[in-house]
């Protein structure tokens, strides 16, 4: 037995670092990118043609939350093609499965991270925009210096959630051709006979990674929280 | 000079001010009075252009602004910048210490230096009386602690107008009695101070003018001595004792 993982663990660590890991990394970050100008967007109190851009939005936020994120990996990669229109795709758009994939997973994390920065950010009292409104600073500082910061100790927690999901979530990568860790714990499974040992590994590597990120979490909520009274 | 005429401002269909012309001259400590839902605060909010009036003038030295036109983002920061608000639950960033919430506009909007910022920061903590408690986080603040701290906060941004929202309202006695001293010296050095407050033993202590408001309309404004003579209307009489407890 010990053979078999001996040999599997350097094949399953090495898809890990080339595919599982940065897929999540990056989409985490656009994710977050998306989610943020989604949040604020949201919160905007403009009206008028304005309005146009915020139902776009929120159509944006139920499209992602409401479809099965393995469907929409298949519409990107499999469908998008067949997505003719003479003016600007006359062949389809056809993208590469790791752009597809991390497009997808992009799009996904940031529909529900929009959320949780929406909520984080409406939690925080009014009298913070007005005391900083008050010393004339302009709306972008105001959000810069004075609300993403404290929003971002309301944020952590679900935003964590949301990146160890999606580090799980980027073994349904396999299904689009992308040979992430999973979908080579299937190809030495296959080889070798040993699904059960094989699927667990991978499970532990998983595990191993995102319990490596909750510990970071724990860190991350220490240095956001300095300034928070603590109960004893 | 900071003046406003005809200021009517509505939420939904409660009417809370109601015509208001009303100017608090400078280097004056002008007392607004008055029963809670009267709209004080909301009169002190707009001021700061933290409320948007339906309609009404406001004149800020030599400048004129007409509500029902809208004021420019550029006019509102720099209305903003000159009538610093100080607020009844503080209001200060809970994120930043004690001496970072002081340097915080200075650099933000004067665009100061950090050093230079800093040095300012100390000598209005020091002159508030809570240097002790620089490095401090609002959270580990006493009431009356975070209170000055937000006085100093405004001051650091050399403002023409101080407006305080009920600034004693959520302190105890004690707490209350160490931030009035605070501002009495602020009166002494003659700034300009609008103050909202229920507390009349002060008022008649520090108050140039006085301003009374029910209902959204003026029904006092005038002097201090004015306002606590005899001869004064059964109204103002009634809230007067009302608020000294003179009848129980």
């Amino acid at each position: 037995m010990w053979s078999i993982i001996i040999k599997a663990l350097p094949q399953l660590i090495a898809a890990g670092i080339k595919y599982t890991l940065p897929m999540a990394v990056i989409a985490f970050i656009f994710g977050l990118i998306l989610a943020l100008i989604t949040a604020l967007v949201r919160l905007s109190p403009r009206g008028g043609a304005f309005n146009i851009i915020k139902v776009i939005f929120r159509f944006y936020v139920w499209l992602f939350r409401s479809t099965p994120l393995l469907v929409q990996l298949f519409i990107v990669y499999f469908g998008l093609p067949y997505l003719r229109w003479a003016p600007l795709w006359p062949n389809g758009i056809k993208l590469g499965a790791l752009t597809a994939g991390i497009i997808t997973f992009s799009l996904n994390t940031g529909a529900y991270a929009s959320e949780t920065i929406r909520a984080a950010i409406a939690s925080l009292p009014r009298g913070q925009w007005e005391a900083a409104y008050a010393l004339g600073m302009t709306k972008r500082k105001v959000l810069q210096r004075i609300i993403l910061p404290q929003a971002l100790r309301v944020a952590l927690p679900p935003l964590a959630n949301s990146f160890i999901g999606l580090v799980k979530d980027t073994s349904l990568a396999a299904s689009i051709t992308i040979v992430e860790m999973f979908e080579v714990s299937q190809q030495i499974a296959a080889e070798n006979y040993q699904p059960l040992l094989m699927y667990s590994l991978v499970a532990l590597l998983y595990a191993v990674v995102c319990s490596l990120l909750s510990w970071l979490q724990g860190h991350l909520e220490k240095i956001t929280s300095r300034y928070v009274l603590k109960r004893p | 000079m900071l003046k406003v005429q005809q200021l009517t401002k509505s939420f939904g269909k409660n009417e809370v001010l109601h015509q208001i012309s009303v100017d608090f001259p400078e280097h004056e400590t002008t007392v607004v009075l008055g029963p809670s839902g009267s709209g004080k605060s909301t009169l002190l909010r707009s001021l700061n252009l933290l409320e948007h009036p339906e309609s009404g003038q406001y004149a800020f030295d030599n400048r004129h602004f007409d509500f029902a036109k809208g004021i420019t983002a550029k006019d509102t920061l720099m209305i903003r910048r000159q009538t610093e608000m100080v607020f009844q639950d503080y209001n200060l960033f809970p994120h930043l210490t004690v001496l970072k919430n002081v340097m915080e506009g200075q650099i933000q909007v004067l665009g100061l230096p950090k050093k230079e910022a800093e040095a300012k920061s100390w000598e209005l903590l020091k002159k508030v009386g809570v240097a002790s408690r620089a490095q401090a986080y609002p959270s580990q603040l006493s009431g009356g602690q975070a209170q000055r701290v937000a006085i100093a906060r405004s001051l650091a941004m050399q403002p023409k107008y101080i407006l305080l929202d009920e600034p004693t309202s959520a302190l105890d006695p004690e707490a209350e009695l160490e931030v009035l001293k605070v501002l009495k010296q602020l009166h002494e050095e003659n700034r300009s101070l609008v103050i909202v407050t229920h507390n009349l033993a002060f008022a008649q202590q520090v108050a140039d003018k006085i301003v009374f408001l029910e209902d959204g309309q003026i029904l006092f404004n005038g002097t201090q001595e004015a306002f606590f003579s005899p001869k004064q209307t059964s109204r103002i009489k009634t809230f007067i004792q009302a608020m000294t407890f003179a009848q129980i």
